[in-house]
């Protein structure tokens, strides 16, 4: 008879992966129930099309490069339609719809199921947390965190972005309306780096045509190719693929250890507890039901781990009815984010790079950045197409530039753009950078996600989520554009649009299970007993800007660590 | 009520030439799902969205904010088709600013600003990434279920902009501004 995991992990992205990696290390056996697919493992051939004939897979040799770059075609509809895309939020089976979030707004709520979660699609920019915004606010402190964050540095592992055209220009830009380059991963001024990336610096030979670019895509290293949010199928198996998505790095890491099982295709639908003889709730296991045929099942275990995400974790505590916490599923950040577009001409470009052209898609999607402790961060997008024009024109609440050009002298043009306009912003692709807005984005009580009392779907009462930024995370969006707008003007730019991106735009989700409020500095639940929370939920803040992802894994590591002690 | 016609919000764009209409349609029926009693019924919002974009361009048209051709662009076309592209804009953008009078919208829209602004915006996003995205190039298969999907031919909206596809990649490095070892606490604890 099989025995019971120690530990039960929900989830396998960002957070989940790396905590059952380090428990596993640590020789705890644990169990990771994950609500999406798996792509790259040769026990689901067709993930997509048919359940497969296993439930679970922990041997590495199952793991599969080819299948891997078969299944991520690096075609943006067929892998990122948030309605059928293979990154999408919803079950392997793609004939059905999404699992639906209300969101009663303007909105997109980015995430993706599967094993490697939201770190499938991730553009794998792993910086630390700003440490201002740390110190003196988190429960604890920035130093507490460097030896987890270089630990996990170094697995990724985590490198600076290689410089190709587009990052050329931007540092030309940024040199130019007055920022200096800051050398450094603990940011305290402002700056300009190359993007941490957690992907492998490019292979040796990319620059010798001795090798084909076909032959380089199954070598080692990055090839530049702009797939990175289509998921990164380049490398010469599947441990070794450019773009780390915890799908590649952490996953195949945590099975090395023999100690962790990942169970795709089955979505926890309630953590179940019981009163100890000492009168707390402590944990008992977790239901479960099978995406694929609706079996329901309950598995036990010592310790449960919930990395589920910013949303389905608090809707989880909510729908298995833990204890009441008034800060369950409270102070959402989203890091209100904002996007400029500098259209450039021939000639500037050949001054400035040497070629008439920038070709945004070159390169890792997002390869370099400014970094503005007490405001946020900037950082270059260079999405394909279809990923491009959908934020840029197609989602604003500015409204459309035809009815309502803006009203300001610093951008040429404003919002939602049809006809020709949005035809000559097109056009114009190839000539284009692209710098979004992250903004260090205030906690507030009323941002929040909770349980939509009129909508179930098969995992019970739906999620209902509300954002809407402070005047100060306002205040502090619209200098950010304005200081990304002016870089791509000193960078030359003869046009400049502004997104002006509606509130409820969800790519970075923090801090709605916060530490100090409803776990611990251990990242425990401080009302369940054996209950952790290891991803982005469990942040205090926004940490000040930064892209979320590595803070999450440096928690993780840190939690794994603590749970371990506490109870093995 | 005019009958609706779910064809036609796509042409705003321009886009309807290369069947993005249908990509919406297909998009907006297969996006919610909701459990009833027994069984769970996906929520269809491709025609109530058309009776509602027809709904909003007769209210404009009885107050004067926008003129109506006499003639429809399709055949059996609601009041929305009988509009300029402009005057359909102002339309949805009436509906994006909630500055007309819900409670005539058909359901599930009525009275329901939060529907109405998340499904106004998605019309504008799909409409986008249906036509800037590869899925026209599916051609014939584009209206099969995900799986069974093949190009075709190369996308004609990412020949006309320059964008290559699918690459193995590209010669394009220029170097490092600097790498982990250059920084403190970057490469020391790496084997
Ligand atoms: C386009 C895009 C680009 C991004 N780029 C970056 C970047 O460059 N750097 C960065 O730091 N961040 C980036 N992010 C954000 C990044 O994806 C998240 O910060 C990160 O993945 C969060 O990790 P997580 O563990 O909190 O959640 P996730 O990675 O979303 O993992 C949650 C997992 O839990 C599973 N799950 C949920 N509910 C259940 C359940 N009930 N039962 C079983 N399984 C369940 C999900 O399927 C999922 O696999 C990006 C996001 C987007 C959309
Ligand atoms: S650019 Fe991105 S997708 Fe392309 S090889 Fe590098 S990491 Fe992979």
């Amino acid at each position: 008879m099989k025995t019971d995991p120690d530990v039960i992990v929900i989830g396998s992205g960002g957070g989940g992966a790396v905590i059952a990696k380090e428990l596993g290390e640590l020789g705890i056996n644990t169990l990771v129930l994950e609500a999406g697919p798996w792509y790259g493992n040769k026990k689901w051939p067709e993930p997509n099309k048919t359940k497969g004939q296993a439930k679970e897979s922990s041997d590495p040799k199952d793991l599969d490069g080819s299948l891997y770059r078969q299944q991520l075609t690096r075609l943006e509809n067929d892998m990122n339609d948030l309605v059928t895309g293979k990154f999408r939020w919803g079950a392997a089976d793609r004939r059905r719809t999404p699992w639906y979030r209300n969101i009663p707004d303007q909105a997109v709520l980015w995430q993706s199921a599967g094993i490697g979660g939201s770190t499938l699609h991730y553009y794998s920019n792993s910086p630390r947390a700003f440490p201002d915004a740390i110190n003196n606010e988190w429960p604890i402190q920035y130093n507490e965190l460097i030896p987890y964050y270089e630990k996990v540095e170094a697995t990724l592992p985590v490198e600076f972005a290689p410089t190709t055209t587009k990052d050329a220009l931007f540092y030309y830009g940024a040199d130019k309306a007055g920022f200096s380059e800051n050398r450094t991963l603990d940011v305290t001024t402002i700056g300009y780096r190359p993007q941490p990336n957690a992907i492998l610096p490019p292979n040796e030979h990319l620059m010798d045509p001795n090798y084909s670019m076909e032959e380089l895509s199954h070598m080692e290293g990055c090839t530049l190719s702009g797939h990175c949010g289509q998921g990164c199928p380049y490398g010469p198996s599947l441990e070794k693929m450019a773009k780390r998505t915890t799908a590649v790095s952490y996953v195949p890491l945590a099975m090395e250890t023999g100690n962790v099982i990942f169970r795709p295709n089955t979505f926890v639908t309630k953590v179940l507890t019981a009163y100890s003889s000492s009168g707390n709730r402590q944990i008992v296991g977790v239901q479960v039901r099978d995406t694929w045929t609706g079996e329901m099942e309950e598995i036990r275990a010592k310790v449960v781990v919930m990395a589920a995400g910013c949303i389905e974790t608090p809707r989880l505590w909510l729908n298995s009815e833990l204890p009441y916490n008034p800060w369950v599923g409270r102070g959402l950040t989203n890091h209100y984010m904002d996007m400029v577009t500098g259209t450039f001409d021939e000639q500037t470009l050949m001054d400035i790079v040497g070629t008439p052209s920038v070709n945004p898609f070159v390169g890792h999607t997002s390869s370099a950045r400014l970094d503005y402790p007490g405001l946020g961060m900037i950082e270059i997008i260079g999405e394909s197409p279809g990923l491009s024009a959908q934020p840029l024109f197609g989602f604003s609440q500015h409204g459309y530039n035809l009815l309502k050009p803006t009203d300001s002298d610093i951008w040429d043009l404003e919002g939602r753009l049809v006809g020709s306009e949005l035809e000559k912003a097109m056009n114009d692709y190839t000539r284009t950078l692209t710098l979004s807005v992250i903004t260090d984005d205030e906690v507030l009580y009323r941002n929040r996600v909770e349980l939509d009392s009129n909508i179930k779907d098969e995992h019970g009462a739906v999620p209902l989520v509300y954002y809407s930024p402070s005047e100060k995370s306002k205040q502090r969006r619209e200098q950010l554009a304005k200081i990304a707008t002016a870089i791509l003007r000193k960078a030359g730019a003869k046009t400049v649009h502004r997104s002006d991106l509606p509130p409820n735009y969800f790519i970075h989700l923090h801090s709605t299970m916060r530490m100090g409020f409803v776990v611990d500095t251990s990242c425990e639940a401080y009302q369940v007993e054996r209950l952790f929370i290891a991803d982005n939920s469990v942040d205090y803040n926004a940490l000040g800007g930064p892209n979320p992802t590595l803070t999450t894994q440096a928690l993780a590591t840190r939690t794994a660590k603590r749970l371990a002690d506490k109870y093995f | 009520m005019p009958q609706a016609n779910t064809h036609q919000y796509a042409s705003f764009f321009g886009a309807n030439d290369m069947g993005v209409y249908a990509y919406i349609i297909y998009a907006l029926d297969h996006n919610i799902q909701i459990q009833r009693q027994l069984y769970q019924p996906i929520v269809p919002l491709a025609h109530p969205t058309a009776v509602m974009l027809d709904s909003a361009a007769t209210q404009l048209v009885n107050n004067r904010q926008v003129q109506a051709f006499s003639q429809s662009l399709f055949l059996n076309g609601g009041m929305f088709s009988h509009l300029s592209r402009e005057d359909r804009i102002r339309t949805l953008s009436a509906l994006d600013n909630l500055s007309l009078d819900l409670y005539l919208l058909p359901s599930p829209f009525q009275n329901n600003a939060g529907l109405i602004k998340f499904v106004v915006d998605a019309l504008n996003r799909f409409a986008m990434f249906g036509y800037y995205s590869e899925w026209p190039a599916y051609g014939t298969t584009r209206l099969n279920q995900p799986n069974n999907r093949k190009l075709e031919y190369f996308p004609l909206t990412w020949q006309k902009i320059g964008y290559p596809g699918v690459s193995f990649g590209y010669r394009a490095f220029r170097g490092f501004l600097f790498t982990m070892d250059e920084v403190e606490g970057g490469n020391e604890n790496r084997s």
